[in-house]
């Protein structure tokens, strides 16, 4: 006699994400960046941006800074980065 | 046969052959599993007068709801017994409460586990360990009611290790951490009491921790040089770990217990002195390598631990011979807060 078990894991509702299309290119796009808010991202940041401006002639770049790293980004902040055609997300430290 | 569940049925030899499964799909902590058969989860159910679709909490970061079947597997899983559920549905309510951060814990490569503490009759109904040992093996209850917390975060959550739980070290807490409070040992006030819970009514207390870290002070009669070794845990968890203030909690054994009721000094009177007295400078940091960071703001700052005295949860448990305790550090300060919640039987 054979046993049946239980799958134990719970699929996800509502999170059904897909990759969004890559950008053609970075020249002449806005560039939203959320900064996790930990200790090096600014400077980190820094850096991306400047490349994206000289090497990739990225038009405009909206940052902004989580006001906690372990929170989600809140609703208004993301709504500042709708204009945007790619965000950069900091994630670990 | 029909059912009410909805987990995918899959078809093994055996309970050896169960556990090889969940163990080949990462879907154990690495320990053994009881398999979660439908009988068995459809039992689990009915010890809490659960639906199988009815929700037991939704996390809030990514808004995933928590389904009663999926926690009876995992309560199953761990070695639960039926009766055990009820602790377990509070847990998983509690740890849902957006004060606790309970997405950023599990993520975190801070590496923190929820540490449980239950209070009330169903400590003693399920014969819960408070005294020898009380921080490790000793019970049954203790051991899976814990470890079910883990195997829920790791298949419910999705909390796997290089995953969504991106750990850097991570705790032996993290396989369990529960522990019940030895009301009967203590004339003090039991710990959910004192968070609002009315006496006799059970009640678990969550909170994201690190490490416990184990003190001793077997040579004073002194209920303030007791609390200062207490402290001194504290202030150096503040200076080699993290400086923010915010829970705390101290497990006291009997032997220090006796030696506060010499002097009458109940839970709040330690609260009191340990506020004031866990706190460091921020120059402090200059001398345990972090002088980088120190001369960032006024270096005569001071920093307390605790927010106010009741950020202090001062727990009566432990076996009763030997001048120890142990302090159990939070994982992100205030960013991440001890929720108690009512039992419900």
């Amino acid at each position: 006699m054979t046993l049946m078990v239980l799958d134990p894991r719970q699929s996800a509702e509502g999170e059904a994400l897909r990759m969004a299309p890559a950008l053609q290119s970075l020249e002449g796009a806005v560039i939203g960046m959320i900064d996790n808010a930990k200790i090096g991202t600014e400077r980190l940041f820094d850096f991306i941006e400047e490349i994206l401006r000289k090497q990739y002639g990225v038009r405009e770049v909206i940052r902004r800074r989580k006001p906690d790293a372990s929170r989600p980004v809140p609703p208004e902040m993301l709504a500042e980065l709708r204009g945007a055609d790619a965000v950069l997300s900091a994630t670990g430290d | 046969m029909t059912s009410a569940l909805v987990s995918a049925a899959l078809e093994v030899e055996d309970a050896f052959a169960a556990n090889e499964l969940f163990q080949k799909n990462g879907w154990t902590d690495g320990l053994p599993v009881v398999p979660p058969t439908e009988q068995g989860v459809l039992r689990f159910l009915a010890a809490v007068k659960l639906q199988p679709d009815d929700t037991v909490g939704v996390e809030p970061v990514r808004r995933r709801r928590i389904t009663a079947e999926k926690v009876a597997i995992a309560a199953l899983m761990a070695g639960c017994l039926p009766e055990y559920m009820p602790v377990v549905v509070a847990i998983i309510k509690a740890l849902c409460r957006p004060e606790v951060g309970l997405h950023g814990s599990t993520a975190s490569t801070g590496g923190s586990a929820p540490f449980i503490v239950v209070n009330g009759p169903i400590r003693t109904a399920l014969g819960m360990n408070s005294t020898h040992n009380v921080l490790a093996n000793g019970s049954r209850a203790n051991a899976t009611i814990g470890r079910s917390v883990r195997l829920f975060l790791l298949n419910v959550l999705g909390g796997v290790p290089g995953q969504l739980d991106r750990s850097t070290l991570g705790h032996p807490g993290k396989f369990t951490f529960c522990v019940a409070e030895d009301e009967e040992g203590s004339a003090w006030l039991p710990l959910s009491v004192e968070r609002g819970i009315p006496a006799g009514t059970s009640a678990v207390t969550v909170m994201a921790v690190e490490s416990p870290h184990q003190i001793m002070n077997e040579w004073t009669h002194d209920p303030k040089e007791i609390c200062d070794t207490y402290a001194a845990a504290m202030k150096s968890n503040m200076l080699t770990y993290s400086i923010w203030e915010g829970n705390y909690a101290v497990v006291i054994p009997k032997q220090h217990r006796d030696i506060f009721a010499e002097s009458n000094w109940t839970k709040a009177n330690i609260r009191e002195y340990v506020f004031e007295v866990a706190r460091v400078k921020r120059g402090e940091w200059r001398t345990v390598g972090k002088a980088a960071v120190a001369g960032r703001k006024n270096e005569d700052q001071v920093y307390r631990a605790l927010r106010t005295p009741d950020d202090l949860l001062v727990i009566a448990a432990g076996g009763p011979a030997g001048g120890f305790a142990a302090i159990v550090p939070p994982w992100y300060g205030k960013k991440s807060l001890a929720i108690t919640e009512p039992i419900v039987v």
